[in-house]
């Protein structure tokens, strides 16, 4: 049962978006990535950050044309990972939008990530060529744990308030954004700068590989026929803060965090519970949280890999949460998109999910090819449609069964 | 930012370190101040004259049946065995009590490493052909958290941090909260790491095996908290309780002291832990210089999540209404102060 003095706390000081940055695949800033969302923009493609040519899969969400020396000096790229460059770039984007830096205090403001592969492709380039028995560069070590981001983050904005970075795979940044929010409604943090950020690595390309979990074809989520993942790359952080803050110093919102819950579903570190009354418990106490009612909800940004059993379940899921109205809410993917960037999957979604809220509409589900009668919801294959939806959800579920469910309100 | 979450209390430890297997050897190896640092065989690094916390009496299958043991990667296994003891030493029965009501916030700094390297050499040796699929689920940070979670059924929130020296702190915070939301009724928190020679090589490469990386170790520190009401209704020991976790990011130049002020508490404690790099920060410890301090890292090795155990250690030493200080640094950020009350005395 959640607590009331939570719940009480989150409706008097609701959690505000003031601030929303984003560097994917699918656009590299927040003007370009809602174009791709309005129109329905795969950013799903060859790779060549390595060489994939031996796998059966051989594309991905990459993002192309990248030039760090466009964003940084030399010497400040040079000490950044790929992931720690996509997080600035977007961290930076969100916290210009909200000005909230010349508010508050640098101690008043804190740094809440997810985190995913991070310096892996890094770490790599060293742990290859030492196989190959050549000297490989320390610096390219610099940055291969995960938490690495946030400190960047918090020196390059100077931000001292709070640094944490949560690494559970997929579910990562979602979940560090419903953490980022209960640092706000519990008065810990004036403001937070929460999201995520992942890069393409070999560690995470072989190992989808090898696990036979890669669509050949950009993946197409709830599709018949579908194979599995797209990989893909990038960042987006939000800027939370109190509503009343926000508005006793005149920031423009872009939308709320009204609530989030996670749970493990203790049952297998790779596969989800079958029969979807695990995620289902978690999209409840999620709702639960926010104090809304399944009927308010338009419609859900689910986790929607594209693999066979995991699209499958979260139908089920959805099932089980909104009964007879379940083919009323439209459950849609945004990986199709932007592929499927793990640790700032959650992050990217829920940041389109919040433009697509503003913007009125329920985002397609992209490379449709066929239905599948297992999964029999609306999924918005046919197209983006208008909606005047005030409230959504976005799902994410990761290895271990570590499942979050964040409700984002307009 | 500061914050005080409730009664919360603490019953159950849980530890496998250099100290020993168990939070009893763990208690005899800092009760005689016998540090378990042991040389880092030269092969390693191709040089002498470093040491390391190798838990070396592990053994994981006199805890995990063989062929359960083997799916599990070594920072898996420190964990899913140290929270087995700590939920057997808080006297939790998971059969009686709804699973969703019981979570682990878990820090891990170097969990899913070893699977990593193993993963990446056998494809570049042998291309996608020599990718070993089993070894890819443990990859991941989190995997240590959720390996436990699955061998006891943990179904409440399940989260793993990473964030340098302060990893376990970071998750001990998480734990408090989701306390304090009533999101659970039991949260198991602390940490774990493990330590092999691709990390020791790691160490040396970016030059930090004379710094920094200077006498790592591995295994987990365990801790069960619960609400003071839940605890008592189920009868359970309590051991000690938290009374104020405060953190900054890290200390901004140029205003460092108005950082540590943040970090300093209403009372003085009765005796100091020191975690991560947290010694090396003479402006936490000002004022405290006299107090009683427990270095718990200089006996079995410190790491990224280590801060399980050395607040492990602390509360077996926490005397009945004593006040104690646990502080966690690293060198960027962030920096943590963890106020607990020993035994089952009531807050003032």
């Amino acid at each position: 049962m959640p607590d009331r003095r939570w719940r009480a706390s989150l409706r008097n000081k609701k959690i505000a978006i003031t601030g929303i940055g984003i560097f994917c695949a699918a656009g590299k800033n927040r003007s370009s990535f809602t174009e791709s969302l309005l129109k329905g923009k795969c950013a799903i493609g060859a790779v060549d950050l390595f060489d994939v040519s031996r796998f059966p899969c051989r594309i991905a969400a990459q993002v192309r044309d990248f030039d760090p020396l466009d964003y940084f000096d030399r010497k400040t790229a040079g000490r950044l990972m790929r992931a720690d460059q996509f997080a600035l770039i977007a961290a930076g984007e969100a916290l210009d939008m909200s000005n909230v830096r010349s508010h508050y205090g640098p101690y008043d403001i804190g740094v809440s990530m997810g985190a995913g592969a991070a310096g892996m492709y890094q770490g790599e380039l060293w742990l290859g060529g030492i196989v190959r028995g050549e000297k490989s560069r320390p610096s390219l070590l610099r940055g291969i744990l995960p938490d690495r981001t946030a400190t960047a983050i918090s020196g390059e904005f100077g931000l001292g308030g709070y640094q944490g970075s949560i690494t559970t795979a997929c579910s990562s940044s979602a979940t560090a954004i419903g953490w980022g929010a209960g640092l706000i409604a519990s008065d810990r943090l004036a403001a937070c700068v929460c999201g995520g950020t992942d890069a393409l690595s070999l560690l995470t390309y072989g190992g989808f590989n090898s696990l036979r979990v890669t669509d050949p074809e950009p993946c197409s989520p709830f599709s018949l026929g579908r194979q599995g993942i797209s990989l893909g790359e990038g960042a987006a952080f939000l800027v939370l803060e109190s509503e009343a803050r926000a508005l006793a110093r005149g920031a423009a919102i872009y939308g709320y965090i009204l609530g989030y819950a996670i749970g493990g579903e203790a049952y297998h570190m790779t596969a989800p519970e079958p029969t979807g009354q695990e995620a289902a418990r978690v999209i409840r106490s999620a709702m639960e949280y926010a104090g809304i009612s399944a009927d308010q909800v338009g419609w859900v940004n689910a986790h929607g890999t594209g693999t066979p059993l995991n699209d499958v379940v979260e139908s089920k899921a959805m099932r089980l949460v909104f009964a007879e109205r379940a083919d009323a809410v439209p459950l849609v993917s945004t990986k199709a998109m932007t592929g499927h960037c793990l640790g700032a999957a959650g992050a990217i979604e829920i940041a389109a999910t919040v433009m697509a809220l503003n913007a009125g509409i329920i985002p397609q589900t992209l490379n449709f090819r066929g239905k599948d009668p297992e999964c029999d919801l609306d999924y918005r294959h046919d197209g983006v449609r208008a909606s005047d939806a005030t409230i959504a959800l976005s799902n994410s579920n990761a290895f271990g069964g570590n499942t979050t469910s964040v409700v984002i309100g307009k | 930012m500061k914050g005080t979450f409730g009664d919360i209390v603490i019953t159950g430890l849980g530890s496998v370190s250099a100290g020993g297997v168990g939070t009893g050897e763990l208690r005899e190896t800092v009760a005689l101040g016998r540090c378990m640092l042991t040389p880092v065989p030269d092969e390693i690094l191709g040089e002498s004259g470093h040491l390391w916390g190798k838990a070396t009496a592990f053994r994981a299958g006199d805890f995990i049946p063989p062929l359960k043991a083997r799916k599990l990667d070594r920072c898996s296994l420190f964990a899913t065995v140290a929270a087995g003891m700590a939920l057997k030493d808080a006297g939790v029965d998971m059969a009686a009590i709804p699973p969703e009501r019981v979570g682990i916030a878990l820090g891990c700094g170097f969990g899913g490493i070893g699977n990593s390297e193993e993963l990446l050499r056998g494809y570049f040796t042998k291309g996608p052909e020599g990718l070993v699929p089993m070894l890819f689920p443990n990859t991941v940070p989190n995997a240590a958290a959720s390996n436990a979670s699955i061998e006891y059924g943990l179904k409440g929130p399940n989260v793993t941090q990473v964030q340098r020296f302060c990893s376990a702190e970071s998750a001990f915070l998480m734990a408090c909260r989701f306390i304090e939301e009533e999101r659970a009724d039991i949260m198991l928190t602390g940490g774990a790491d493990d330590l092999n020679p691709i990390i020791m090589q790691g160490f040396k490469t970016i030059g930090q095996l004379h710094s920094h990386a200077a006498g790592f170790g591995e295994g987990s520190g365990i801790i069960v908290l619960e609400r003071r009401d839940h605890a008592l209704r189920r009868g359970a020991l309590i051991r000690g309780s938290v009374r104020e976790i405060r953190t900054v990011g890290f200390l901004l130049p140029g205003r460092e002291a108005e950082g540590a002020a943040m970090l300093k508490g209403d009372a003085k404690p009765d005796i100091v832990s020191l975690s991560g790099s947290a010694a090396g920060l003479p402006i936490l410890l000002e004022g405290m210089t006299e107090l009683p301090r427990l270095e718990v890292g200089k006996l079995v090795g410190r790491s990224l999540a280590m801060g399980g155990v050395a607040m492990a250690a602390l509360l077996l030493f926490l005397p009945e209404g004593k006040r104690a200080l646990h502080l966690a640094a690293s060198p960027e950020g962030p920096i943590f102060a963890i106020d607990f009350l020993g035994g089952p005395t009531v807050q003032s």
